[in-house]
């Protein structure tokens, strides 16, 4: 063979095999996204492009604004437009990682997305949702706190806020003091110092565990709080730390000040990032359903956030019920609760705001639950002074419990053995505790769990948002050129095509039926009460169109009676704003 | 026809003339945005030294909403943003173009008796002064435009009937009159009907009395859109004035979609929040809150008082089923020394137990605002202006000025400056008075004769079965005589009035007639509406309950002008008043700061303090490098200072060289800085 012939083989065989290896190279469109570790801001981004590119036609990429330091809120938006434009279908919408710790909601939201793409064309159950609904995907509305929560030095609780600058303590200096990385190991933990007057003694069974002496019961220690030094010498240590605020009370609805709701920020939407979301989602008006994505404590969450709010309506209710209480089913061990009376107030949360001012039937999961295995005994309510006992051996055993799942589950990575340090105040103690990734976010081995049930929690709601059919038309003719037209509208999901609270409060357009044709002219037209007795409720004609105040109820039906002049062929559409828009041809003749 | 705002060029010489001056003076009409915006940069820029223009921000149709800062600044001397300063607001509601004017000759006043008035000059020597007299230009264009109608709103598009329209239908100018008024169409659904005494005013049918309607009314206009309803989406858009975060009212298309939603509202509250010099807003809009105490939240009965947790209550030495005032509760936990050294706070404990919101003045702010309201009534008076002070409007949900007390923290004070008068009570001159009887004998009492002892009865809002023949019997038998009575009369509270009630409006048409004749109320005069039919277009003139005729501004204006000057002057102040160092032997010195109030207001609010925005006193000591602090702490705070120099000290024990001296500086962001340099010997 001729040496360039040679060459040609060679190489040819090489792309052959490189496509073995590497499917990437011969087929452009396939991208592979793992869920075993956590994506900072850069490899979201990447991840984000390479769906958004891989998928054109079915997933848009676009970034709503930018955070505090100027990394962009990605939203990602699924729809198949061959089948409708976005804006005309039920609108499902995901936010994670308000709370910049709360990290694994973009990853169980960039699973759902993956997911949908992935599985288009190939179940029906993905297809049929990228076809019938328009997905609104914000992986994290809060990169700043993500990338520092991941990469700089931090701990399971923080950085909860964003980071502009904020005065915790009111001293006129915002940030000046907060934790320290004293024993450089990424994470902070907390200090101890041996001293006789201590109030803490070590665990009998195992002495890494601090347990509280009994009253007039010698100590061993004292607990100094977490890693740090007092950075401004005003005498506090860690009293202002980066940020300080709490994104999830700036939302417009029942909002309350910061002496109210601490962290509420001087007004609502007041910072880009939640700015930024507000603008997105009122850009959306076809949202009907929503999941703001947090950690952790395994709970379905609906509202109301507070008291002061009084119940959902029942039909609202029953929507929640009938989503809530599937998704305890879709992931095990989950409760839906309802905030204000199962957790504590909330004022000015995004789901008060979504559910309140939008009508958008919104639940937050907190994700994960606590890693020791056995269910722990509920802690929360009055107990009984001779309870008191009972319960710290409870308590102390799931400590115990706690310390097995770091030794021989995690190996010792997610946790910090108590180590000697010089501090320049308190002298010689100890440093140690559990580590930034060993609470509140799954460890990596459970992570594509936490992923794949969420997701498909989520996805089962979007499922669950109204479907519209218009199931019939009957067409009759009368005398004088008058058709009597039956329309029944109905709805095979659980959600109503608007939600009860903005029916009650005109939170916004009620569903709208319109008639147009050449030759028609809708002349009155009447809500079916009792179709046995031809009973009819009049509605109000304007323009060949009628407005539908009520919507179609959840598993339900719509049917109404029109008087029609004219003839020829026409259209009957059905336009909701959060239901969808459903059209049908009949011919009048 | 004469447009009312056209005034007699001898009324604009003299205000001219006053201008130049330097009196407080209304310039003779209510001027436009562009017209305000033009005042103030004339201001500005004839008075360079002292007077400066500020942004606050745009409105939603994009004018721009300032302010000017009137302070001097001395060589040398703290910067005018951070020294305290005042707040002066006006026309936050679009309407109260009256409001617009007081701030722009408060304004004029103040630049011009600077280095003439003894009492100006030292406040802006040492104060700062910001005027935004305008915070609601949007609205105005009620008024400067034709036809004239009345309009809070700013320029928000907004779909108010949710037709997937918006702004599709507002009301229009039928008659061609230059006024939206109201249009008055028979309908057998109508609930309306003319007033039996005024019949030019309209009133509900009342069906207990017998009435049955005979109209229904609408705002004079067209159904624009075809659909049925009558100027149901006009132009614009949000109410500023509901649109602050105080028991706001969520579902009111009107109030916007969540509070601080405008760009008004924002520009207004950041610029508060940036200015953290500001102890005092002083308002005008047609919420008079000087007058009208009354809040809008709901008050709840134990809104202030509270129960104590159980753990808590014991710790405390509190029984945990009383209930307990707020500051009872703080002055508990401080004095169990719960707080290891920290103060405990009144908002720490309200968000501990779970409070919520105030929604009352705080108790301990009352004796101050009193004092405000008590020398305003006192001004009042003398004055002579004919206010109705029954009828001052208080704040409503989600006002601007409830937001400055409940969330900003500081005393506000809003004036509406004019209202409608009303006519004074004519007593008939032979009317029978407490005083009348009092000086009377039974003899005389009974030669008056039954008709008029019967009218005194009426009047007096007697029973029907007790008539004049049993009074008369009763005082002949000695039962009762005209002194028992007329203590009986003044003891008994006055009758509700029967069925010669007065319309709520006759005072207003009583007025207008007067005032403003033919030109305050339009006659209900017919007109063929196209949909409606025969229809009677009439109605208030707009803008008449709200802006007076130029002449009565005048005296309005003059007055709060100088009651404005005069609350200036009380603003807080803090002064480092005396230092004093001690030997204690061995280069042990003890150190002494004594901090003062010499304004008149506090140097901050109790609700300030709950609402966390009002900042504590600190007092650092600064040390040199041959200096130790034996005792006290580098940074001591004081949490406020009453009015009227009102002293705490603060004292260290510092170990020095002697004859090195230390430094001590006091400041908080409402009061600037202040400091002194203390030589150790």
């Amino acid at each position: 063979m001729r040496a360039q012939r040679k060459i040609e083989i060679y190489l040819l065989a090489v792309f052959l095999l490189a496509g073995i290896f590497h499917p990437g190279i011969l087929c452009p469109e396939e991208v592979r996204l793992s869920f075993d570790h956590f994506y900072d801001h850069a490899e979201l981004t990447q991840a984000l492009r390479a769906l958004a590119t891989a998928y054109p036609k079915l997933a848009t990429l676009q970034s709503i604004g930018k955070s505090y330091a100027g990394r962009d809120i990605w939203a990602l938006c699924l729809n198949n437009p061959q089948t409708g434009p976005a804006e005309r279908k039920p609108g499902y919408y995901v936010d994670g990682n308000i709370h910049g710790n709360e990290i694994q909601g973009a990853e169980v939201a960039l699973y759902a997305a993956y997911y949908l793409l992935k599985n288009y064309g190939k179940t029906d159950f993905a297809t049929r949702l990228l076809d019938e609904r328009a997905f609104y995907i914000v992986p994290t509305m809060n990169p700043d706190s993500r990338d520092w929560y991941i990469h700089k030095a931090s701990d399971p609780d923080s950085p909860r806020s964003g980071i502009v600058p904020y005065d915790d303590d009111r001293d006129g200096v915002a940030d000046e003091d907060g934790p320290d990385d004293l024993d450089g190991d990424g994470s902070f933990t907390m200090m101890r110092k041996k001293d006789p007057h201590g109030m803490y003694k070590p665990h009998p069974d195992d002495p890494r565990i601090m347990v509280r002496v009994k009253p007039g019961e010698k100590g061993e220690y004292i607990l100094l709080g977490e890693e740090g030094i007092d950075n401004d010498g005003d005498g506090l240590i860690n009293e202002d730390g980066p940020g300080g605020y709490d994104m999830n009370r700036n939302y417009g609805f029942n909002w309350q000040p910061d002496y109210v709701q601490r962290g509420a920020g001087p007004y609502p939407f007041c910072w880009p990032e939640t700015k930024a979301v507000r603008d997105f989602i009122l850009a959306h008006p076809n949202i009907a359903g929503a999941q703001n994505f947090h950690n952790f404590g395994g709970m379905i969450l609906r509202g109301p956030g507070a008291k002061n709010l009084g119940e959902y309506l029942p039909a609202d209710r029953k929507v929640y019920d009938f989503v809530g209480k599937r998704g305890e089913k879709i992931i095990p061990r989950y409760r839906y609760v309802t905030i204000y009376k199962d957790m504590y107030t909330v004022y000015g949360g995004s789901i008060d705001f979504l559910y309140s001012t939008l009508g958008i039937f919104t639940f937050s999961n907190e994700l994960d639950l606590d890693a020791v295995e056995q269910p722990r005994p509920e802690r929360r309510g009055a107990q009984e002074e001779e309870d008191e006992e009972g319960q710290m051996m409870m308590f102390q055993s799931g400590r115990i419990e706690e310390m097995a799942y770091h030794d021989h589950v995690l190996m010792g990575e997610q946790w910090s053995d108590w180590k000697p340090y010089a501090h320049p105040l308190y002298g010689d103690i100890e440093i140690g505790g559990v580590k930034k990734f060993g609470q509140r976010v799954p460890p990596l081995f459970r992570l594509a769990e936490t992923c794949h049930r969420n997701a498909a929690f989520c996805l089962y709601h979007a499922d669950q948002l109204a479907r519209l059919e218009i199931e019939k038309v009957d067409v009759a003719k009368l005398k004088d050129g008058l058709f009597q037209v039956d329309v029944v509208i109905a709805n095979s999901r659980v959600t109503p095509s608007m939600s009860a609270v903005a029916v009650q409060k005109k939170l916004h357009r009620p569903d709208r039926l319109s008639l147009s044709g050449e030759r028609v002219e809708l002349v009155a037209a009447g809500q079916v009460v009792d179709r046995f007795r031809g009973l009819n409720r009049q509605l109000k004609v304007h323009e060949n169109a009628l407005w539908v105040e009520g919507g179609v109820p959840g598993f339900g039906r719509l049917e109404l009676r029109l008087l029609i002049r004219g003839g020829g062929q026409a259209e009957i559409v059905y336009d909701s704003l959060k239901g969808g828009y459903k059209t049908k041809s009949i011919v009048l003749q | 026809m004469k447009r009312r705002g056209q005034v007699p060029v001898g009324l604009m010489m003299l205000a001219t003339f006053s201008v130049v001056t330097g009196a407080a003076s209304f310039s003779g009409k209510y001027r436009s945005p562009d017209e305000v915006a033009a005042a103030l940069r004339s201001l500005a820029s004839a008075h360079p030294q002292i007077a400066k223009i500020v942004p606050i921000g745009k409105s939603y149709g994009g004018v721009e909403i300032v302010a000017l800062r009137i302070a001097a600044q001395k060589k040398g001397g703290a910067d005018p943003d951070l020294r305290t300063a005042a707040f002066i607001g006006a026309n936050i509601e679009g309407l109260h173009l009256i409001g617009t004017e007081a701030a722009l000759a408060i304004s004029e006043k103040l630049v011009n008796s600077y280095g003439k008035d003894k009492d100006v000059t030292e406040l802006l020597d040492t104060r700062t002064v910001y005027i935004a007299p305008l915070l609601n230009p949007d609205a105005t264009r009620g008024y400067f435009s034709r036809p004239q109608q009345e309009r809070r709103s700013n320029a928000r598009p907004v779909d108010d009937d949710l037709d997937m329209r918006v702004d599709e239908d507002g009301p229009d100018d039928l008659n061609q009159d230059g006024m939206i008024t109201q249009m008055r169409v028979k309908d057998p659904e109508g609930k309306w009907l003319p007033d039996p005494k005024e019949p030019r005013l309209m009133k509900i049918a009342d069906p207990q009395k017998g009435e049955k309607g005979l109209y229904k009314i609408y705002t004079e206009g067209l159904d624009n859109d075809g659909d049925g309803e009558y100027n149901e989406d006009p132009e614009g858009g949000v109410e500023l004035n509901r649109n602050f975060p105080h028991d706001y009212e969520y579902g009111l298309k009107a109030a916007g979609l969540y509070p601080v939603s405008e760009p008004e509202a924002i520009a207004l509250v950041e610029f508060l929040d940036r200015h953290r010099n500001i102890a005092l807003v002083l308002n005008f809009s047609t919420e008079n809150t000087v007058l009208n105490l009354q809040q809008t939240g709901q008050a709840k009965a134990a809104a202030d008082r509270a129960k104590v947790p159980r753990m808590m209550a014991t710790f405390l030495g509190l029984e945990p089923d009383q209930e307990y005032t707020l500051k009872e509760i703080v002055d508990a936990a401080n004095a169990s020394g719960m707080g290891g050294g920290m103060e405990i706070t009144e908002d720490m404990v309200a968000m501990f137990l779970g409070m919520g919101p105030a929604v009352q003045i705080d108790k301990q702010d009352m004796p101050v605002i009193e004092a405000v309201q008590k020398e305003y009534k006192d001004v009042l008076k003398e004055a002579k202006l004919g206010y109705p002070e029954k009828r001052a409007k208080g704040v409503g949900k989600g006002s601007f000025n409830a937001y400055c007390y409940f969330q900003y923290g500081v005393p506000v004070f809003s004036f509406d400056l004019w209202a409608v008068p009303e006519p004074a009570k004519e007593q008939a001159k032979d009317a029978l008075t407490a005083e009348k009887l009092k000086t009377m004998s039974s003899e005389e009492f009974l030669a008056l004769g039954e008709d008029k002892i019967a009218a005194l009865l009426k009047e007096q809002g007697a029973p029907p079965n007790f008539n004049a023949e049993m009074l008369i019997k009763m005082v002949k038998s000695g039962q009762v005589d005209p002194q028992k009575m007329a203590e009986m009369m003044e003891k008994m509270p006055r009758p509700p009035a029967g069925d010669g009630e007065e319309h709520p409006d006759a005072y207003v048409l009583k007025w207008a007639d007067v005032a403003l004749p033919k030109k305050g109320f339009v006659n209900w005069t017919p007109f063929r509406h196209p949909t409606l039919g025969d229809v009677e277009i009439g109605g208030f003139a707009p803008y008449l309950r709200i802006i007076p005729p130029p002449d009565e501004a005048e005296k309005t204006i003059a007055l709060h002008t100088d009651f404005v000057v005069s609350l200036l002057q009380k603003l807080p102040g803090l002064e480092i008043r005396k230092t004093e160092v001690r030997p204690l032997g061995s280069d042990v010195y003890q150190l002494t700061a004594y901090l003062t109030n010499p304004g008149w207001f506090p140097t901050s609010t109790a609700q300030g303090r709950r609402a966390r925005t009002a900042w504590p006193i600190t007092v650092r000591l600064k040390l040199g490098s041959e200096q130790t602090l034996f005792s006290g702490r580098p940074v001591e705070s004081i949490p406020y200072l009453e009015g009227s120099g009102e002293t705490k000290k603060v004292e260290w024990t510092v170990k020095g060289k002697k004859g090195t001296s230390v430094v001590i500086i006091a400041g908080t962001p409402r009061l600037g800085t202040t400091s002194a340099t203390v030589v150790l010997e």
